[in-house]
């Protein structure tokens, strides 16, 4: 069931309790664990914090923990599947779960007793009515009972009575294969497209809002949380600019209660400010002319995988009358005279180039005289070190490593992230030039493929979800400014790369096809379902995005075929 | 040379100037009382013949043997008493349970002096601080706050607490516990506190 007031159904039926966390490994699920965990260590509320990669990992940290532990909350995972079939659990374990991945399972929604949904009921659900798919089991008793009293009657008037009830029978059957046919439907339409919801850290963000225990540092993990659904793509603009607004409430409210004439904010506080910031990655940790040649806008407009594109870059700096020498340098140290009027004239210039987008609308943060980061940084910095391939490190030693990089005072650990982005970057923006040049985009009817063979450079950093769905989107976009094939720009992309060489597993993604007013709902979960059932392919749908799996190399082909029947 | 048994007792503690305690060593020890004897019957012997014959010349090697006597007994009590500073120590760190490999360094002694320690130490925390007593072995540094976050650094399996709850810990979880039950683990090094 849906939560009406968080703080009186969640925060204070935990409030003397011990609470397990379950937390998903992407950013945002990150923010909203370290919002609650600051807003638990206020009221000294005792928790366990376990993070789980996938279902099976969920699974078994349930089980572990569920003799010592009657309140679990699940950050964006559990809501798209039926939780309780899933983990049998108990009577008396109750499941609060904060999820941004929609459709919500129906059981989740109309359970009343164990499952507890941190979800705005508005928040864009569609939720089929009770009456559409549950069916009380009382009606049918009734109408048996009434068929025998019937049959006492004397026999006379049985015959025709009989009659009468066999008719009502035959149309009562006929009634309920109507309605299971529609429920069937119903739950079809509902089920099939995959998409995200509000972020959980502003959820969490609003609680502590609400408790008004909310700080700038917890409003600026709320922000990262809705910056991470944004540079992930998992959003359509219209909520994140909608989200923006909200957000930009809270950072005037902030803002406003401590600046004034007499008393200034020393310089180590944290300021969050408004920023109409270039949507150039990382471009004020690097220097301008990587950033422009690594930022999957720039690079997609300027097609720089070309040489014609190489050579308008040229001209767009020198239109700009920005010098090679400056632009080629660390960012921090760049003139002054260029650095100050940056943003307006990479816009104008922008605007002739036939890139309209090239600000947006985000949040800066800045604390110490050298700490100055903007919300897109913080997120491709952590995700950076939540998916590094480092070989002796497990998943979670990178989760935690990816939490604490979030804390203002690990600032190295932040650093050493941004590095690693920088690096990921890089590797995405070569793979992406040699997927088009050597046109490895092949178009199967229905949907684009790639696949990335194992010898391709930075492959390792591939075999993660994240890195490997970011991988897709550049590519997608790319491939449809540089395609003429007109019916190609519309199709879905589905990408297979080696995940485990030993083990012979690759990973599969699915993104729905590229357009301005996309609605970035992805179909290929139920999918890839379909397909691996009927071709019985050793397959596991392990992540919480079901448009992602894991696949046996060997099946791969027949799988392929299975798709491409099924959506034709 | 006298007495270089007993030194070479004193350079294995001083070895381990860290506070570990080394294996209790026996042989040595035995060595020493050995030499204390053998010395000992020398000099009475000595002694006597001095009174009795009125040999004057002996006194100076009666005065060596006491001198060595002297030096060894001064050697081993040290021994003796530095290894029981270390026990002390032992209880302030571990609690009161001590693991395996540290009792197997004990001599029988020793954990009957460890157990008097304890005894004698329990009462006086049960005398503290009104009916309860106080566990003085805990906080020894001022806390700062009621509740710590800590990091689990290697699986260790469950861990019981006082009111009887039990926590998984596995590698790499986090737990949000009251001081005072996590700050034994913190010193094994099993948890880890995080600091944010």
């Amino acid at each position: 069931m849906f939560i009406a007031d968080i703080r009186k159904d969640f925060y204070e039926v935990v409030a003397n309790q011990r609470v397990v966390l379950l937390v998903a490994p992407d950013i945002d699920a990150l923010c909203a664990c370290k919002i609650l965990q600051a807003l638990f260590h206020c009221d000294q509320i005792q928790y366990t914090l376990v993070p789980v990669t996938g279902w099976q990992d969920l699974g078994t940290a349930f089980l572990e923990h569920k003799e010592q532990f009657r309140y679990f909350v699940l950050i964006n995972c559990g809501a798209n599947v039926d939780l309780l079939e899933m983990l049998q659990p108990d009577d008396d374990s109750i499941f609060f779960i904060c999820d941004t991945h929609r459709p919500v399972d129906v059981v989740n929604v109309y359970n009343d007793t164990q499952i507890k949904l941190l979800i705005k009921q508005d928040d864009d659900l569609g939720v089929p009515s009770y009456d559409d798919i549950f069916r009380d089991e009382d009606e049918e008793g009734e109408d048996s009972g009434n068929e025998s009293d019937e049959g006492s009657e004397p026999s006379g008037k049985r015959r025709r009575f009989d009659e009468g009830a066999v008719e009502r029978r035959i149309e009562r059957q006929r009634a309920k294969r109507e309605w299971e046919a529609r429920r069937r439907e119903i739950l079809f339409d509902y089920e099939q497209y995959e998409y995200h919801g509000t972020s959980a850290a502003m959820m969490f963000f609003e609680l502590a809002w609400v408790l008004t225990k909310d700080t700038k540092d917890m409003l600026w993990w709320a922000i990262i949380g809705l910056t991470d659904q944004w540079v992930h793509d998992k959003i359509t603009n219209m909520k994140y600019v909608t989200d923006i607004a909200t957000m930009q409430r809270h950072v005037s409210r902030h803002n406003h209660r401590n600046e004034d004439e007499e008393n200034s904010l020393s310089i180590d506080c944290m300021r969050i400010s408004f920023e109409y910031d270039l949507r150039l990655t990382l471009y004020q940790h690097w220097s301008l002319y990587e950033s422009i040649c690594n930022s999957c806008y720039t690079s997609c407009s300027f097609k720089l995988w070309t040489l014609n594109g190489q050579k308008k870059l040229q001209e767009f700096l020198a239109d700009m009358g920005l010098p090679l020498k400056q632009v080629r340098q660390k960012f921090n140290s760049m003139d002054m005279s260029i650095k100050e009027n940056l943003r307006d004239v990479i816009e104008e210039s922008s605007n002739k180039y036939g890139m309209k987008d090239i600000r947006i609308q985000t949040f800066g943060v800045h604390f110490g005289f050298k700490n100055r980061f903007l919300a897109s940084d913080m997120v491709h910095a952590t995700a950076a070190l939540l998916e590094s391939a480092e070989k002796d490190d497990s998943e979670t030693d990178n989760f935690i490593k990816a939490l604490d990089a979030l804390s203002r005072s690990n600032i190295d650990r932040l650093h050493s992230g941004i590095e690693l982005a920088k690096k990921k970057l890089i590797a995405i923006q070569q793979t992406v030039a040699s997927c088009l040049c050597t046109n490895l985009i092949l178009s199967q009817g229905p949907f684009l493929y790639c696949y990335l063979m194992e010898g391709t450079p930075d492959v390792k950093l591939f075999s993660k979800p994240m890195a490997l769905t970011l991988l897709c989107k550049y590519l997608l976009k790319a491939f449809v400014l540089s395609t003429r094939n007109k019916r190609c720009k519309l199709l879905p992309l589905v990408m297979a790369a080696p995940k485990d060489v030993e083990k012979g597993t690759v990973i599969v993604v699915g993104i729905p096809p590229e357009s301005e007013t996309s609605d970035k709902k992805n179909f290929f979960g139920r999918a890839f379902e379909k397909a691996a059932e009927s071709t019985s392919s050793r397959t596991l749908h392990d992540h919480f995005d079901t448009s992602i799996i894991e696949l046996k190399t060997e099946d791969r082909s027949k799988f392929l075929d299975a798709l491409i029947t099924l959506l034709s | 040379m006298f007495c270089e048994k007993a030194i070479e007792l004193i350079r294995e503690l001083h070895r381990m100037s860290d506070g570990q305690l080394p294996a209790f060593n026996e042989d040595g020890l035995r060595q020493v009382l050995q030499e204390m004897e053998a010395l000992y019957e020398q000099n009475q012997s000595d002694v006597n013949e001095a009174k009795s014959e009125g040999r004057a010349e002996l006194i100076p090697s009666i005065k060596l043997r006491h001198c060595c006597l002297l030096r060894n007994q001064r050697c081993v009590t040290a021994y003796l008493y530095d290894r029981l500073l270390r026990i002390r120590a032992l209880r302030w760190e571990y609690g009161s349970v001590l693991p395996a490999n540290v009792r197997f360094h004990m001599c029988a002694e020793e954990l009957q002096w460890f157990s008097q320690y304890k005894k004698s130490l329990a009462s006086f925390m049960r005398s503290l601080g009104g009916d309860e007593g106080l566990d003085i072995t805990q906080d020894m540094k001022p806390p700062k706050s009621l509740y710590i976050e800590v990091r689990c650094l290697k699986d260790h399996g469950e861990f019981e607490i006082d009111d009887g709850t039990v926590i998984l810990l596995k590698k790499n979880s986090q737990h949000f516990l009251p001081r005072w039950k996590c700050e034994l683990l913190i010193r094994q090094g099993v948890l880890e506190h995080v600091v944010s």
